[in-house]
């Protein structure tokens, strides 16, 4: 892995629709700027030692950092790939839709579901939301979320944003009925 | 509950509706790693515009004293918290985006007094003049804070920027504040310093093509 720049976003939001939250909701993003693997290769059949070299070392390094950002016990995650504009989308899959890199936030955050993501390409500066759904269980309502992130000069045209989100609660003011209500 | 949390409880009484707590750790630029480890933040706060909806002739003062010295407590707590205390911050910012239905005087009103730029100086254990930008956008604009050295504003390596954004402030009646912070310089310094400049002057452009 060759890392540019670390960016780490916490946001905590005191009211919604005009009423206080108690406690805050806390929801933190920390990101990597790293080099394309396969930058300047052409199209490359085989991105599995690609995959191997980096991924795994990707996903522990943003693990260990969100949980320490978001500083409470993870209820709800999310992760990304914003591949620069010479690369291809699939490039920014191959590093994160990998049990080499996922494990690394389950383990950390004792999670167990799938990580919903977003996979984008873009110029420096793209804007783009990161979904969150619970960690033990994708149904649940409450905690369906997202979480918008813009890194101002990245990523370069060979470059690729790797990103891991996390929240320690549901929605503010969330009060939807679950879907275990419904018929 | 910490300090931080105290105070931004008593500030969301202000009016203080979300902070955003943005770092960047810069490990390679150039291709090379910068000469030394440097971390910058910026943490921006949304609060109500108190003077929504009232003429230029209104007063700021009042609003400006109460309000000022909160959010430049909320501010600087959670920007030393990230950056690991006053004494590893080299160069600091200051910022004020107001939403459309403001003046941007009404942003200056909260940065520009001692109310908070004594507060934050302090704070930051600073010494300089507070560097600033301000604007009046519409949410999700970002902003360029510029950052300079905190106790010799003129030292030329810590002359740098960071960027700012909230993503759904600051609404039409509301103003997003901001502090910057960063722990060194940029990432590979070369431009000389006051120190080192030779004396230049319009003479050099004698003999230039027009």
């Amino acid at each position: 892995m060759s890392a540019r720049k670390i960016v780490t976003l916490v946001e905590e939001v005191l009211t919604e629709g005009g009423r206080p939250v108690e406690p805050a909701a806390r929801v933190a993003v920390v990101a990597v700027v790293i080099a394309n693997p396969w930058a300047g290769q052409g199209f490359v059949e085989d991105l599995d030692p690609g995959i191997d070299a980096n991924a795994s070392e990707v996903g522990a390094l943003l693990a260990a950092r969100v949980v320490e950002a978001l500083g409470a016990p993870v209820e709800a995650f999310g992760k990304a790939a914003i591949v620069g504009l010479d690369g291809e989308i699939e490039h920014g899959s191959a590093l994160i839709h990998t049990l080499k890199f996922g494990n690394h936030f389950r383990d950390a955050a004792s999670a167990t579901t799938l990580l919903p993501a977003v996979e984008k390409r873009g110029p420096a500066g793209v804007v783009f939301d990161i979904p969150l759904k619970h960690i033990t269980d994708a149904t649940i309502r409450s905690h369906h979320q997202s979480i918008e992130v813009r890194l101002a000069d990245a990523p370069h045209a060979g470059e690729i944003v790797i990103a891991l989100a996390a929240a320690a609660q549901g929605r503010p003011q969330q009060r939807l009925a679950p879907l275990s209500s419904e018929q | 509950m910490s300090m931080t949390e105290r105070t931004a409880h008593g500030a969301s009484g202000a009016g203080l509706r979300k902070i955003v707590y943005y770092q960047e750790d810069v490990l390679s630029e150039n291709g090379q790693s910068p000469v030394q480890s440097v971390r910058r933040a910026t943490v921006a706060a949304v609060v109500s515009n108190p003077w929504a909806g009232t003429g230029p002739e209104t007063d700021l003062s009042t609003a400006a004293e109460d309000l000022a010295p909160l959010l430049a407590r909320v501010l600087t707590d959670r920007l030393l918290e990230g950056l690991g205390g006053a004494e590893q911050i080299e160069a600091f910012g200051k910022a004020a985006i107001v939403g459309t239905a403001g003046e941007i005087e009404h942003a200056g009103a909260l940065i520009h007094t001692p109310f908070f730029g004594n507060l934050v100086r302090e704070f930051l254990e600073g010494s300089s003049i507070i560097c600033f930008a301000d604007d009046r956008a519409e949410p999700g604009q970002p902003l360029v804070v510029p950052m300079w050295h905190k106790t010799h504003a003129a030292t030329r390596s810590h002359y740098q920027t960071i960027t700012t954004r909230v993503n759904d402030g600051p609404r039409a009646d509301e103003i997003v504040v901001v502090v910057a912070a960063s722990t060194g310089p940029r990432p590979h310094p070369r431009i000389g310093d006051r120190n080192t400049d030779p004396v230049v002057t319009s003479a050099i452009l004698q003999g230039a093509p027009a």
